[in-house]
């Protein structure tokens, strides 16, 4: 085994398989990103609620997604609640809606910690102005909180992107699975895997540098600085050892 | 202008019939401490109040209270002849009376996402339907007044502290309010960039019949341009005068101290 050759070509006969699994990776991802930004900022506000059982039904929620295997999460939606409820959920929607369902957990609590960044005075200057409780969240909380959290959700979104892998294993054509499928059939794991792992990296490495960024400018801006300049350089910042 | 002096006192009643804002009897209470002791609290149309007192007597919690940022135990509010809050507690005509009231607050609260102007035009256009030329030529009108008008398209953390306190001014007077409520707007100011604040004010006043009801150290202001000096003291208003007898004729021993330790300063 270890001394046989690379043979790429069967990495090239399959590419238009590891494409459509790509695809839907992609479309996976990106469904659930959206789906998860939007959900999380009423369970974010839940969390924050007033009514204190509004505030610990969210609070469930968010721990019972953080504290339970993500694979877990998947096999139950796509094997349990099928038995509990007798309605069968189709691989794919299931993947959505058990990553969606992960995802929002976290991603709300991002938001909640975005959420109580942004002054209570900047709310009571909305208030004075008569914006209703909806208003001040959309144009004055929200807008901020998401800005602060750039980095937090990028991160969220890239550790969520590399999950879908997961719903290879609910019989969902994603890129993973594909790769599998095709390792299998030609014994060639490491040409497969190889390839599927330097997919993945390739798409989540720049949305990782993307973080990189987002955290250094976030830095600077809570060290007083306007929020856009670039980094200066140590040795002109005039401080001596 | 009605301005019965009431040295030394706080008596109820005689609220005038011409008041824009008549409060009666306010109490208000933070963790078992009486913050506001039945306070009894005009504003005439088009009228400069300023309040004065050692902090923690209470001077925001009434602006608050009159905003409807805080609610009382008790007290009758009477914004323009509607009676918007009523044993405490808010009327079905609060809106009325929300409508008539503007806050400027120390810390100025622009929303630092957004340019001046889209912290002007937002709550015009949410709330008065305005359309976007409507509400951007109200905002050029109300930036003319402060005198910041150049700075329409900037954003408001490249502002100092002057210029967002102004732009703050005319973020309230987008909602065309007819009494501004302003809680030591200037105290995190340089003296002259404050004065330059506060003649904002007294322009307003008298070109626009805006009145106001300001918190503040300034004395010299309260002196100049204020049409009455209210003297607070442990949640009572213990002086309630023009400035001349506030500041010269008044017996009121802490009064005197105040202004004394004020000047000092
Ligand atoms: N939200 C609050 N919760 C608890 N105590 C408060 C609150 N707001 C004000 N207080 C207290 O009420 C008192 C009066 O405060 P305030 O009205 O701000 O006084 P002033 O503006 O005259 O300095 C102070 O002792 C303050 O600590
Ligand atoms: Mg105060």
């Amino acid at each position: 085994m270890s001394e046989q050759d690379f043979d790429w070509g069967a990495v090239a006969n399959a590419w238009p398989h590891l494409l459509s699994g790509l695809g839907v990776t992609l479309q996976i991802a990106a469904i659930t990103i959206v789906l998860s930004m939007i959900l999380a900022v009423p369970v974010a506000v839940a969390r924050m609620s007033a009514i204190e059982i509004v505030r610990w039904v969210a609070q469930l929620y968010i721990e019972i997604f953080r504290c339970t295997p993500m694979l877990v999460q998947l096999f139950w939606i796509y094997y349990a609640l099928p038995a509990l409820t007798g309605i069968t959920i189709p691989g794919f929607a299931s993947a959505v809606i058990a990553l969606t369902a992960n995802l929002t957990a976290f991603m709300a609590e991002a938001y909640r910690s975005g959420f109580q960044a942004v002054p209570v005075e900047q709310i009571e200057a909305g208030k004075m102005l008569r914006l209703s409780r909806f208003q001040q969240l959309r144009h004055i909380i929200v807008p901020q909180a998401l800005r602060q959290q750039i980095p937090v959700i990028l991160s969220l979104n890239i550790s969520m992107f590399k999950d879908t892998a997961l719903v290879s294993t609910i019989a969902v054509h994603d890129l993973m699975f594909q790769a599998n499928t095709a390792a299998t059939e030609t014994y060639r794991s490491l040409e497969f895997f190889t390839t599927a792992a330097a997919v993945y990296f390739c798409i989540a490495f720049p949305v990782s540098l993307l973080t990189s960024y987002f955290e250094r400018r976030g830095q600077l801006a809570r060290t007083g600085r306007a929020p856009i300049i670039k980094p200066r350089k140590p040795e002109l910042t005039g401080v001596k050892p | 202008m009605n301005l019965a002096p009431n040295l030394g006192t706080a008596e109820p009643g005689t609220p005038a019939t011409t008041s824009l804002v008549s409060a009666v009897n306010l109490a208000k209470q933070f963790h078992g401490r009486k913050v506001l002791d039945g306070v009894d609290f005009d504003v005439a149309a088009g009228e400069v109040s300023v309040i004065i007192g050692k902090s923690g007597s209470g001077k925001s919690t009434l602006l608050r209270v009159i905003a409807g940022l805080e609610d009382p135990e008790e007290g009758d509010v009477t914004i323009d002849g509607v009676l918007v809050r009523s044993g405490g507690a808010r009327t079905a005509d609060w809106n009325h009376g929300a409508a008539k009231v503007g806050m400027v607050f120390q810390s100025y609260n622009l929303w630092p996402h957004m340019n001046v102007l889209d912290n002007l035009i937002l709550a015009p256009r949410k709330i008065l339907g305005l359309s976007a030329g409507e509400a951007e030529a109200r905002a050029e009108k109300a930036l003319a007044e402060v005198g910041m008008a150049e700075h329409i398209r900037s954003r408001s953390t490249q502002l100092s502290g002057g210029e967002r306190q102004r732009v703050a001014i005319a973020r309230a007077l987008m909602m065309r309010p007819q009494v501004l409520l302003c809680d030591e707007i200037t105290s995190a100011l340089d003296p002259p960039v404050a004065a330059e604040v506060l003649g904002v004010l007294a322009r307003l006043k008298q070109e626009e019949g805006l009145a106001v009801v300001l918190v503040t150290h300034d004395m010299a202001f309260a002196s100049k341009a204020a049409d009455r000096v209210i003297f607070f003291s442990n949640g009572r208003i213990a002086v309630d005068a023009t400035p001349d007898e506030a500041f010269h004729h008044c017996e009121n021993a802490e009064l005197k101290a105040f202004v004394d330790a004020v000047r000092i300063d």
